[in-house]
């Protein structure tokens, strides 16, 4: 091997740096081994090389040294050098524990509240229910409110003929009232005791008018409510009758199956 | 120790007071070992004493080597903090692995210097914190460094620069990249496309040139 030739190649300024390949470095240590002049040139040359580093040498902050002894002393853990070594990994407990603290209090409550917030959700579904109910019924007790209100109205108004229709042979004990408005037309009943009827029949109020009769309407026995809204009847009529019919009633009554009648007054 | 803290619950102050006691105790530790460690020992010595694990030996190399040591490091990974845990990690390897230092493959601070450059290059791998490096956008702490006034331990008053200027421009180009800016050869070569063979040339030729500007003399 040339000496002057390999030296001038620049290989031990690389070597020196710490750049060659395994296989150039071992190479280079074997040569080293065997030629003093080899050796004497790489000695310059690191020479230069500490030299030119001590002048470009930039000097670390004191607590890195402290952090290394410590680290070597078995005092402190590796990581990062801060002013005061080691506060960081103590606060660091701290705050991790805290954060666990602050982690299972939070999901004990969030549950807790879930739990609660659920029950909370049934109740109310079960309130809104129940509300729903509540104004149901009052609209209904309204409403009948309303109907007893304009019944009084037309019991206690004047306009009003009030006809007592009484039990026939057929019916004795039955008794029912015909209220008529002879302007308006508007004729009402009112049932006090009228007998059910089987499925297939209805009661069929009938008005005689100069002998002839008049449907007003069909009814049935046992319905709640009030006065019973009929048929309109114009003026004329003497007489208020109510036939048993079969269901849906007919153009002309059967006589025999009168159970009430009654005559309307004159005045 | 340790202990001792977990069980105070923690003000800043409870901490402040250990870690003044901490620093105190190591300080008056680096006192005793100045005082039985004499100015300058030779590298033979220095090197058998941290063979033989001892402490004051390591303080004394960390003395005289952190500083050229992190200015290598620092040139190439261009963080303070990481700067600071890379040297770190350097003198730690340094301590456990110096069994491994073999005085006849080179002198110590040559060792020194190739572990701290590993370490550094390393980390900028394992960081890609080399993206941003050669577009050299100045950071407070490198604006620090291009001062002059912050490198230290200039010991026969000339600067780098004065110690750069009698070299020819493309040979000055080599140094300045490789010594003051970090790069490696081959990232050199590369990234300026000139060929690896003429950058170690340049060099060679630079280093002996610098020979008669640092006073190196044949041993």
């Amino acid at each position: 091997m040339n000496i002057r030739e390999y030296i001038s190649s620049g290989i031990l300024e690389a070597y020196a740096l710490g750049e060659l390949s395994e296989q150039e470095r071992s190479e280079v240590e074997h040569h080293l081994a065997g030629s003093p002049e080899l050796r004497a040139e790489l000695d310059q040359i690191e020479q230069v090389q500490e030299k030119l580093l001590q002048h470009t040498a930039i000097r670390p902050r004191d607590a890195v040294k402290t952090q290394i002894f410590a680290r070597i002393d078995g005092l402190a853990p590796a990581g990062k050098v801060v002013s005061m070594p080691s506060s960081d990994t103590t606060m660091w407990k701290f705050v991790t524990a805290a954060s666990v603290t602050v982690a299972l209090v939070s999901s004990y409550l969030a549950y807790n509240y879930y739990d609660k917030w659920k029950s909370s959700q049934g109740e109310l579904t079960e309130l809104m229910a129940q509300n729903e109910r509540v104004a149901g019924d009052y609209n209904r007790v309204n409403q009948r409110l309303d109907k007893i209100e304009s019944d009084i109205h037309i019991i206690h108004n004047p306009a009003f003929k009030r006809v007592a229709l009484k039990g026939t042979p057929n019916a004795p004990a039955s008794l029912a009232y015909v209220y008529w408005n002879e302007d308006t037309r508007e004729v009402y009943l009112s049932l006090q005791e009228m007998k059910q009827l089987a499925q297939e029949n209805q009661y069929q109020l009938w008005a005689i008018i100069d002998g002839k009769p008049v449907d007003a309407g069909v009814f049935d026995a046992g319905i709640p409510g009030g006065l019973l809204k009929m048929k309109e009847i114009s003026t004329g009529a003497t007489l208020f009758a109510v036939t048993v019919e079969p269901r849906g009633g007919k153009p002309t009554p059967t006589l025999e199956t009168m159970q009430v009648a009654g005559p309307v007054e004159k005045g | 120790m340790s202990g001792f803290i977990t069980s105070f619950p923690t003000t800043d102050q409870t901490a402040q007071v250990f870690f003044i006691l901490l620093s105190s105790l190591l300080s008056h530790q680096t006192t005793l070992s100045i005082n039985t460690f004499p100015n300058h020992i030779a590298e033979v010595e220095l090197v058998r004493r941290l063979r033989a694990k001892d402490r004051a030996a390591l303080e004394y190399l960390y003395d005289h080597y952190s500083a050229a040591l992190y200015g290598a490091i620092f040139r190439i990974i261009q963080k303070e903090a990481i700067s600071e845990e890379v040297l770190q990690d350097v003198f730690l390897k340094i301590w456990d692995k110096f069994e491994y230092y073999d005085a006849s493959k080179g002198k110590l601070f040559t060792w020194l210097l190739n572990i701290a450059r590993n370490q550094a290059i390393d980390k900028t791998r394992s960081r890609e914190i080399s993206k941003d490096r050669k577009t050299r956008d100045i950071q407070n702490v490198v604006s620090r460094i291009d001062n002059e006034a912050y490198i230290e331990q200039r010991v026969d008053g000339i600067g780098v620069k004065d110690i750069l200027k009698d070299l020819p421009k493309e040979q000055h180009f080599i140094v300045e990249h490789l010594y003051l800016k970090g790069y490696t050869q081959s990232e050199l070569a590369e990234e300026f496309n000139i060929p690896l063979g003429t950058v170690k040339t340049r060099l060679r030729l630079a280093m002996q040139q610098l020979r008669t500007t640092l006073g190196v003399t044949t041993t």
